[in-house]
């Protein structure tokens, strides 16, 4: 099995579990393996979300304007085949498992953007933080990589644009972190870091704008 | 020899210009609207400019140069969505469309290029750009939002008034030249920010970057609340002000300054991790 036919049967796999060709090629693939962790985190951060600080309403609903006006997401539609992303896999083929790389960076950034101090300012700063702490470690490595494969296979004369524009983005979140692990409760570096990942979500944007064609 | 030889060249170069002809494919579509449309048009090969029309009408001339690509349009109500469609085997040069638009002033416009460039002037209703290697250019725009995001495409701002107006581009250059509204906001990595102008009157004024250099050119009678902060680069000010004693960050000599210039009506928050702030006088 090659890591499109996984990828394009990511989906599946993450709901259910997927068949046993999926899983073997799971275990000898760094790639997938890397991608599948990556996802993991996502689920898992997204319960730290809820656990430790629920943003107001008013997030939620922006994050679904903005997905919907991205066309991530639509009205339910009956369907066959059941899966978590269906309109993902139909769009996007293998490169589908972007979207929810791109959805995380949209949501963190929406995150950090319409939380303001108040009586949970302690609780706030700390989830921030936290939550920051973590975003790096989606598998920002892999998921850019294969986010420079997808742009080398559509466009090749895009992936040294977006390679060095990835890495230029990296680095500004390494700085920005840097400032809010020295100073947790400054207000600007949090900004500072909120912008970084704005601007590595704009490129994934981008790249799944180029997907679509 | 040397004559024959010339002759072949002009002969390729007039078969050149025939195919050209030949391919390229103009047309023109006419939708009628009212008051406050919304015009969408997505290229992913080409350049888009929107200029204002006469009247109720949007007038969308789309220069095609093969036939690997189409445009497909669809008006509902007032809602204008056209969009470059690309068929099998098309590249980035055979899939290029040209856009020539006029929309009534009041419409808001979105456009989408990668390659660009993308260009509007003369409206007052909300315009949103997007493209990753393309340039964006908008000039003489009130009373409405400018949403700009490029990757490493260039952008340049002229005469905006009253505009809520952001910028995200990761590693364009961005110019803004009199420039001023309730809210500016411009987020880059590593491209430069240029600011040519007055601030305004009650505005907010945030220009974030990571390595790039921040400029600010404004005149003597600017009334500003600035702030500027360079975390591992240098900061020069060039402009008389009153110096403030509490600032919500760490005050270093050469690396950040804060004060106050005239009445401080607007508030100006300029911020890099190792790039340059230079805030200098308008001569």
């Amino acid at each position: 099995m090659t890591c499109a036919e996984f990828q394009r049967e990511l989906p599946d796999f993450l709901e259910e579990g997927g068949a046993s060709e999926l899983r073997a090629h799971l275990k000898v693939c760094p790639i997938c393996s890397g991608l599948v962790a990556s996802l993991q985190s996502i689920v898992n951060e997204a319960r730290f979300l809820q656990d430790s600080a629920e943003p107001s309403p008013r997030v939620w609903n922006s994050i679904e304007i903005a997905l919907r006006r991205e066309g991530l997401i639509r009205q339910p539609q009956p369907q066959v085949h059941r899966s978590l992303f269906p309109f993902l896999t139909r769009r996007w083929g293998y490169a589908a498992w972007l979207a929810p790389v791109a959805a995380l960076l949209l949501v963190g950034s929406a995150f950090f953007l319409y939380q303001r101090p108040g009586k949970n300012h302690k609780i706030a700063d700390n989830s921030r933080v936290q939550m920051m702490s973590a975003m790096p470690s989606l598998g920002a490595s892999d998921s850019d990589e294969q986010l420079l494969q997808e742009v080398s296979a559509r466009a090749p004369m895009m992936r040294t644009a977006y390679e060095n524009n990835l890495r230029d983005v990296n680095a500004y979140i390494r700085d920005a972190q840097d400032s809010v692990n020295a100073n947790p409760n400054d207000e600007e570096a949090q900004q500072a870091l909120m912008d970084a990942y704005g601007q590595k979500s704009m490129i994934y944007e981008m790249a799944l704008d180029r997907s679509l064609q | 020899m040397e004559r024959s030889y010339q002759i072949t060249i002009t002969v390729a170069v007039l078969f050149a210009l025939t195919a050209l002809a030949v391919a390229q494919n103009k047309k023109e579509y006419r939708f009628n609207v009212g008051a406050k449309a919304t015009i969408s048009i997505i290229n992913q090969y080409g350049a888009v400019t929107v200029r204002p029309s006469t009247g109720n009408y949007v007038l969308v001339n789309a220069t095609t140069y093969s036939d690997k690509v189409e445009v497909d349009q669809t008006q509902s109500g007032n809602r204008i969505d056209v969009q470059s469609h690309l068929f099998d085997g098309a590249t980035p040069e055979n899939s290029r469309v040209d856009y020539e638009v006029q929309v009534p002033a009041d419409a808001s416009v979105t456009l989408r290029s990668t390659t660009g460039p993308l260009r509007a002037e003369k409206l007052h209703g909300d315009v949103e750009m997007e493209g990753s290697t393309a340039t964006v250019e908008v000039r003489d725009i009130s009373d409405s939002h400018v949403h700009v995001k490029t990757m490493n495409g260039p952008v340049t701002l002229n005469n905006i008034r009253d505009g809520h107006v952001e910028i995200d581009s990761v590693s364009g250059d961005v110019s803004l030249i009199s420039v001023s509204g309730p809210l500016v906001r411009v987020s880059s990595t590593s491209g430069t920010i240029r600011y040519d102008g007055d601030f305004g009157y009650a505005g907010e004024y945030r220009f974030n970057s990571h390595s790039g250099d921040i400029d600010a050119t404004i005149p003597a009678d600017a009334s500003v609340d600035v702030k500027a902060q360079s975390v591992k680069g240098k900061v020069q000010d060039d402009v008389p002000m009153q110096p403030k004693t509490h600032t919500s960050f760490l005050a270093r000599e050469g690396s950040s300054f804060a004060g106050t210039i005239n009445k401080a009506a607007s508030s100006v928050w300029l911020r890099t991790f190792s790039g340059k702030i230079h805030l200098k006088k308008r001569q």
